[in-house]
């Protein structure tokens, strides 16, 4: 199949507003300036994802205006990285898109060893993806649990996030901590894997497709989900990729791209998967592509725990002692692992100079690293290409024609995340 | 496919790094550039548009990289701790575009154009709408103006902020940290 | 008194008898700091009428919070309000959007520059008694961000009456600073607003 499906067109033309492609402006012919009605939505709204400020026109119930001020949860990474050694700006990536945490970690990582040209062993990438699914999972669950409940399916968000709780019980048993587990490292993870950590992820791979069927069991017939989703938010194939769409949103739009399959990382090459792909363009159709991620995902978690449990034993970090921090029981023994111990802790390991471009599929779309080093112990410049912070730009040309109702499904449908979106 | 770069409007050079290639390019041609690699090239998708900073780039020395994964070059001067510079940079700001090739014969490039402190540049919105909020960023995070641009206001920091903080030049601000039992 | 653990009262001190059980107040040679400085005067308002008590009763056990999630910890408190930490066995599982109606504000997330104007408006539109939980490293002290953004605690605009460690803590974590709220009201603790005053 080719990667751009052109036998549905979803509307003609392109519905890009301008001049300024991200607002839209009131059309003076279709609403007169005395109907309009001003509102702020956000930033503190329970129905914008975080911190979204949405300044609406409304002629009745139709909104006619548009624009979006973000801004709110600014935090300054890219800066305080700067500040930061290496090994502790790991921290940090975590931090901006909260909800897929370790997709952030990922690309950082593979940024640096790309710099590093540090080689990985086999366990450590083939752990990595299984997190990395593990996280899009997650990522969608919480996705599904708070659209459904803005979308007033409220116990969705109880059965989402009773799962999202087992997968976090996984994260726990593994990284030692529920979010934000800073357990990949430059050359591999931080630690070795538990060995009760294959039977609950079995038992968890034989769990989760029931627990979609559930979801998709309350959902899919629902004739109210339905009229509030089908054919709402618009957006065609040519739009989407003018406006930079990535991920769940583009695919949702009938364009077969996923990074995993079309430029793979990691071992993506090597394991078994669909990438689903629906031509429709609308929220039910984002909202099918995120239920079909979450079964390929276990299947990839499933594949990867089976090879993963014939690599017991093998190292899980590279070798490399003046980039990785020594075992410690090294350091009552040996004074070179004393040394590297030292000096990585205080100064940093040191990454060549160099400028890289590394991107992974997170659940959103594509995240991108952009790292430059000057050679020392600190990162000289880190850009993070958010997939949220484009997925907001496409809010006013999915709005055209809605209702304020469906400008609710439709925020939610492009699952920002309001972190990623302000860094 | 491998795919040539010449032709591109405004090319200055070519460099290559890390399996990725860098399209250096005149800045006052970035959006014939920007148009050809869209067209010609079929390069639909703008990935990024972000500037770095090299004030104070090769002020400092740095050791330069001591070890690597199979062990050491003797032979490079940074591997056995000499100090030495990186090399300097052409002008103070790079404006950096990320492209993608959205296609079955996926590719990336970077095109880079470089600017003193002052300069302009003009937006490439005409070519990829998604450009908006990447160039609105660029603004106010660096103080670079994008000529054209329909709404170039302050995205990420409040509307009536003086500065523009991730340039080197400004501070990384914060407060010190208070510990209880000090006064 | 849902968790109700009996910690050993190796502290006499009238915030030990009316209930409070953290640390530092059974513990009182941990050492010398704001705290304990604060709890003197907190003391003095101790020893509270049976009505007062009913109605310190009634506030702890049906306060409602506010939907004030912000980053990462908001997805912790999100996942409190699920059903394995249910917080709704303290009666707190509406979550009101409208501050008119809520009663505490937990405070979820780095709080930036921009975002601490919004904050206090929707402080100051709470009606009183009104408590605030200053949850993760990020809302008690700016956390792993310090720079030019980031308000290095949001105990700089509102007045705060638990902070919540943790990046992010733990939903048990999150629960036990509702419990020590809780213990604080009924003891009679005056909210935080009454004793540090608001910064206007």
């Amino acid at each position: 199949m080719s990667v751009i499906e052109r036998s549905i067109k979803v509307y003609e033309g392109s519905r890009i507003p301008s001049p300024i492609p991200t607002a839209l402006k009131v059309d003076q012919e279709k609403h007169s300036l005395d109907d309009i009605l001003t509102i702020n939505f956000g930033p503190n709204h329970p129905s914008t994802h975080g911190v979204l400020r949405l300044i609406v026109d409304l002629d009745g119930e139709m909104v006619a205006g548009l624009s979006a001020v973000i801004g709110y949860l600014h935090t300054g990474f890219e800066k305080t990285m700067e500040q930061k050694t290496w090994w502790k700006c790991i921290t940090y990536p975590e931090r901006i898109d909260y909800v897929s945490f370790q997709a952030n970690e990922l690309a950082f990582v593979l940024a640096m060893e790309k710099l590093l040209e540090i080689e990985v062993p086999r366990k450590a990438t083939w752990m990595r993806m299984c997190l990395a699914e593990l996280t899009r999972i997650h990522s969608h669950l919480v996705w599904l649990g708070t659209s459904a409940l803005e979308l007033g399916a409220i116990s969705m968000f109880w059965y989402t996030f009773d799962d999202r709780d087992a997968t976090l019980d996984l994260f726990e048993m593994v990284c030692g901590t529920r979010m934000h587990t800073r357990y990949f490292q430059a050359g591999g993870l931080a630690e070795d894997i538990p060995e009760g950590f294959y039977d609950q992820a079995r038992e968890w791979c034989k769990k989760m497709p029931k627990a979609i069927d559930e979801y998709e069991a309350i959902l899919d017939r629902n004739a109210i989900w339905l009229k509030r989703t089908k054919g709402i938010g618009l957006l065609s194939a040519d739009d989407a990729i003018a406006l930079g769409q990535s991920g769940p949103v583009l695919r949702a739009s009938g364009v077969n791209w996923d990074l995993r399959k079309s430029m793979p990382y990691l071992a993506y090459g090597e394991v078994d998967f669909d990438v689903p792909v629906f031509p429709e363009g609308d929220v039910y159709a984002r909202y099918r592509v995120h239920m079909e991620e979450m079964r390929e995902s276990v299947r990839i978690v499933a594949q990867c725990i089976e090879r993963l449990a014939e690599m017991r034993g093998e190292p899980w970090i590279a070798d490399d002692r003046k980039v990785v921090l020594p075992p410690r029981e090294e350091l009552h023994t040996s004074m070179e692992s004393l040394i590297h111990h030292f000096k990585i802790v205080t100064e940093g390991y040191l990454v060549p100079e160099g400028e890289v471009y590394e991107c992974v599929e997170s659940p959103r779309g594509e995240f991108g690293v952009y790292l430059a080093s000057d050679g020392g112990p600190k990162p000289w410049r880190v850009k993070f290409r958010a997939p949220s912070f484009v997925a907001l730009q496409a809010t006013a040309t999915c709005m055209t024609d809605a209702a304020i109702a469906d400008m609710i499904a439709i925020v939610g449908s492009l699952d920002g995340v309001m972190g990623e979106v302000d860094r | 496919m491998t795919v040539t770069y010449d032709g591109v409007p405004g090319l200055v050079e070519t460099v290559g790094g890390h399996g990725e290639t860098t399209l250096v390019v005149d800045a006052a041609r970035i959006v014939e550039a920007c148009s050809f690699l869209r067209d010609e090239r079929r390069f639909n998708f703008l990935s990024d548009l972000t500037p770095t900073d090299y004030l104070g780039w090769a002020s400092r020395g740095v050791a330069g990289h001591i070890g690597s994964h199979g062990g050491r070059d003797m032979h490079a001067p940074g591997s056995q701790g000499f100090a030495r510079v990186p090399d300097p940079k052409p002008k103070r700001f790079a404006v950096n575009y990320h492209l993608l090739r959205i296609s079955d014969d996926p590719e990336r490039v970077r095109v880079q154009a470089w600017l003193d402190d002052g300069e302009e540049i003009d937006t490439v919105i005409p070519v990829w709408p998604t450009a908006d909020w990447f160039e609105r960023e660029a603004w106010d995070m660096f103080g670079i103006v994008f000529r054209g641009h329909p709404n170039l206001v302050r995205i990420l920091m409040e509307d009536d902020w003086e500065g523009h903080p991730l340039r080197k030049d400004y501070p990384i601000g914060g407060e010190p940290v208070r510990f209880s039992g000090e006064e | 008194m849902a968790l109700a653990r009996k910690l050993p009262l190796i502290s006499d001190r009238p915030l030990a008898n009316a209930g409070l059980s953290s640390e530092r107040v059974l513990m009182p040679n941990k050492g010398p700091g704001v705290f304990e400085e604060e709890i003197d005067g907190i003391e003095d308002a101790l020893g509270i009428t049976t009505v007062e008590k009913a109605v310190a009763w009634a506030q702890a056990n049906s306060m409602w919070p506010d939907t004030f999630g912000l980053a990462c910890c908001a997805i912790e408190m999100m996942s409190i309000v699920s059903s394995r930490y249910d917080i709704s066995r303290f009666g707190m599982e509406r979550f009101s959007s409208s501050p008119r109606q809520a009663d505490l504000l937990i405070v979820s997330g780095r709080v930036t520059h921009k975002m601490a104007g919004p904050l206090r408006q929707v402080y100051d539109q709470m009606l009183e008694p009104k408590w605030v939980i200053a949850m993760g490293a990020c809302a008690s002290s700016g956390g792993m961000f310090n720079n030019y953004t980031v308000l290095q605690g949001v105990d700089k605009i509102v007045p705060v009456d638990i902070h919540v460690p943790g990046c992010p803590p733990r939903p048990e974590a999150l629960m036990e600073g509702i419990v020590r709220l809780h213990e604080k009201i009924k003891a009679g603790v005056p909210p935080a607003y009454m004793i540090r005053g608001v910064a206007q």
